[in-house]
């Protein structure tokens, strides 16, 4: 499934329903925050606006804050993130997933970069830490 | 915001993939590989680091010695030449303009090494302070200064130049003469063994480079300010700006080892030791004390620490950090004086972080064992 991004860095991947949404951070952001301690993970049921701080990333530099790419309520966190929070500095996008939500407006999902747009926000210095 | 001045090590910092942050208004490297790994490796091995952002300020004139001891807490006149001394520069009030360090070689020359932030207002202060025929000089714009730290440092350095590899702990000299003059001492901000230079930048660079060819193969690794300010956290060191400022005393941040009661005069000794060179407790100024997370959680400069009891605000962390070494999450804060007795003997205490109140215990300094003070 195709993977969007917010100019703070986190990335959201919808199911085929486009009903969920899987939510992390990018590679560049992993880079940024470096040797990840550990992560606060939202609450099962928590409802997140859009742009809402959702999870705190704890890592060797600093705390992160890491915002909702859409609005939903969270029905799953990555609990393995819990035991081993280098897998965030690892494997980014892929198991060091943050958490799912239940989106509650899909359509936001358009309003995000896509990989293209990511690429071009990064290399026009849209690098610049944008978390913390 | 003006841009960060870019000091002469940056290439070879691209070079080595450095991180770069602006500290201070200075371009350095905050990380190159991770501030885990690089600190893991300043314990265990040895790491290499630019601090060609302190500034170093040259006292020449007779009586140069007596002149600076007359503006610091410790006592010059008490450490033989070519050794390092801490010492805080105070002001009236016994307030820290700085901590630096001090060398001196004659009775007529005494080298300074200061705090990147505070270099332009320490110049100011000392020069205001020093009696006539003694002068002041600031080589820093166009010097680089360089620290090699970490138990294998002394392997590293005999290789390339003996002569310093043997300098005693603390010891110092002048490699060298002017203009290329460097000053080395076997100093450090880790709490490892380890050696620190400074001098004009094309004879270091040179020596930089020299080092990082025999030291890469022996596990020598580019350090960045992120593991600099971990590995001084974890031995208790205090940082200018946080543990230290005009308004703590050396007693405030448990620095009364660099005050000298002996030493009959110097600014701010009324504010900091009675007639009888007792210090003096100021009831109304906050103690620094060393703390750490009894579970998860990472303190950061400017969380609230609270009373476990009462619930009530008793102080501020200043510096935090996490290293597994030191046992987790684990800082530094500035706590009520009648708190920090209860705090040093058992009594509860939480740090607030993320509006959470996470429950912490004291902790002695330094957090981690070993090292050298």
């Amino acid at each position: 499934m195709e993977k969007r991004y917010t100019p703070t860095h986190e990335w959201v991947e919808l199911n085929q329903e486009r009903s969920e949404g899987t939510v992390g951070i990018t590679d560049f952001a992993q880079q940024e925050v470096t040797d990840v301690v550990f992560v606060e993970l939202p609450k099962v049921g928590k409802s997140v606006p859009r742009g809402g701080e959702a999870a705190i990333i704890e890592s060797v530099k600093a705390a992160f804050s890491i915002y909702a790419p859409m609005g939903g309520v969270i029905i799953s966190v990555n609990q393995a993130l819990d035991g081993n929070p280098g897998l965030l500095n690892q494997d980014p996008t892929g198991q060091g997933w943050i958490f799912r939500l239940k989106v509650t407006h899909p359509e936001e999902f358009s309003d995000l970069m896509d990989e293209k747009a990511y690429q071009s926000y990064l290399s026009e210095g849209g690098g610049q830490p944008a978390h913390g | 915001m003006t841009s960060p001045i870019v000091l002469p090590l940056h290439e070879i910092h691209q070079e080595m993939g450095g991180h770069l942050t602006d500290f201070h208004g200075f371009l350095l490297p905050l990380r190159f590989s991770t501030i885990t790994a690089e600190s893991r490796a300043v314990r265990t091995r040895a790491g290499l680091f630019d601090i060609s952002h302190m500034g170093r300020l040259i006292i020449r004139g007779a009586n140069s010695v007596e002149a600076v001891n007359g503006l610091i807490t410790s006592n010059l006149g008490g450490v033989p030449s070519g050794k390092a001394l801490y010492g805080i520069l105070t002001n009236e009030n016994g307030g820290a303009i700085d901590d630096i360090m001090a060398y001196w070689f004659s009775p007529e020359r005494v080298d300074l090494v200061v705090n990147a932030g505070n270099r332009d207002q320490d110049r100011k202060w000392i020069s205001d302070h020093l009696p006539p025929g003694v002068t002041i000089e600031d080589p820093s714009p166009s010097h680089v200064g360089f620290a090699l730290q970490g138990p294998e440092s002394g392997r590293i350095l005999r290789e390339v130049e003996p002569g310093a590899a043997a300098l005693p702990r603390r010891g110092a000299l002048l490699m060298g003469s002017s203009p290329g003059e460097i000053l080395v001492s076997r100093t450090g901000y880790t709490g490892e063994d380890g050696w620190e230079f400074f001098g004009p930048s094309e004879t270091v660079i040179r020596f930089y480079r020299k080092i990082l060819a025999v030291g890469l193969p022996l596990g020598l690794v580019p350090c960045g300010l992120g593991a600099r300010d971990l590995l001084r956290l974890e031995m208790g060191y205090p940082l200018y700006g946080q543990e230290l400022t005009a308004e703590t005393t050396p007693y405030d941040a448990g620095l009364g080892f660099a005050v000298s009661a002996r030493k009959k005069d110097f600014i701010g000794r009324p504010g900091i030791l009675d007639a009888s060179g007792k210090p003096l407790h100021h009831e109304d100024h906050r103690l620094l004390v060393g703390f750490a997370l009894t579970g998860r959680g990472i303190p950061r400069t400017g969380c609230d620490i609270l009373s476990g009891f009462s619930g009530k605000g008793v102080g501020t962390v200043t510096s935090g950090g996490y290293s597994p070494e030191a046992g987790g999450g684990f800082g530094l804060a500035y706590v009520d004086r009648p708190f920090a007795q209860d705090f040093s003997t058992g009594t509860a205490a939480v740090v607030r972080i993320h509006q959470q109140d996470l429950p912490i215990v004291f902790r002695t300094r330094p957090f981690v064992p070993g090292g050298l003070r």
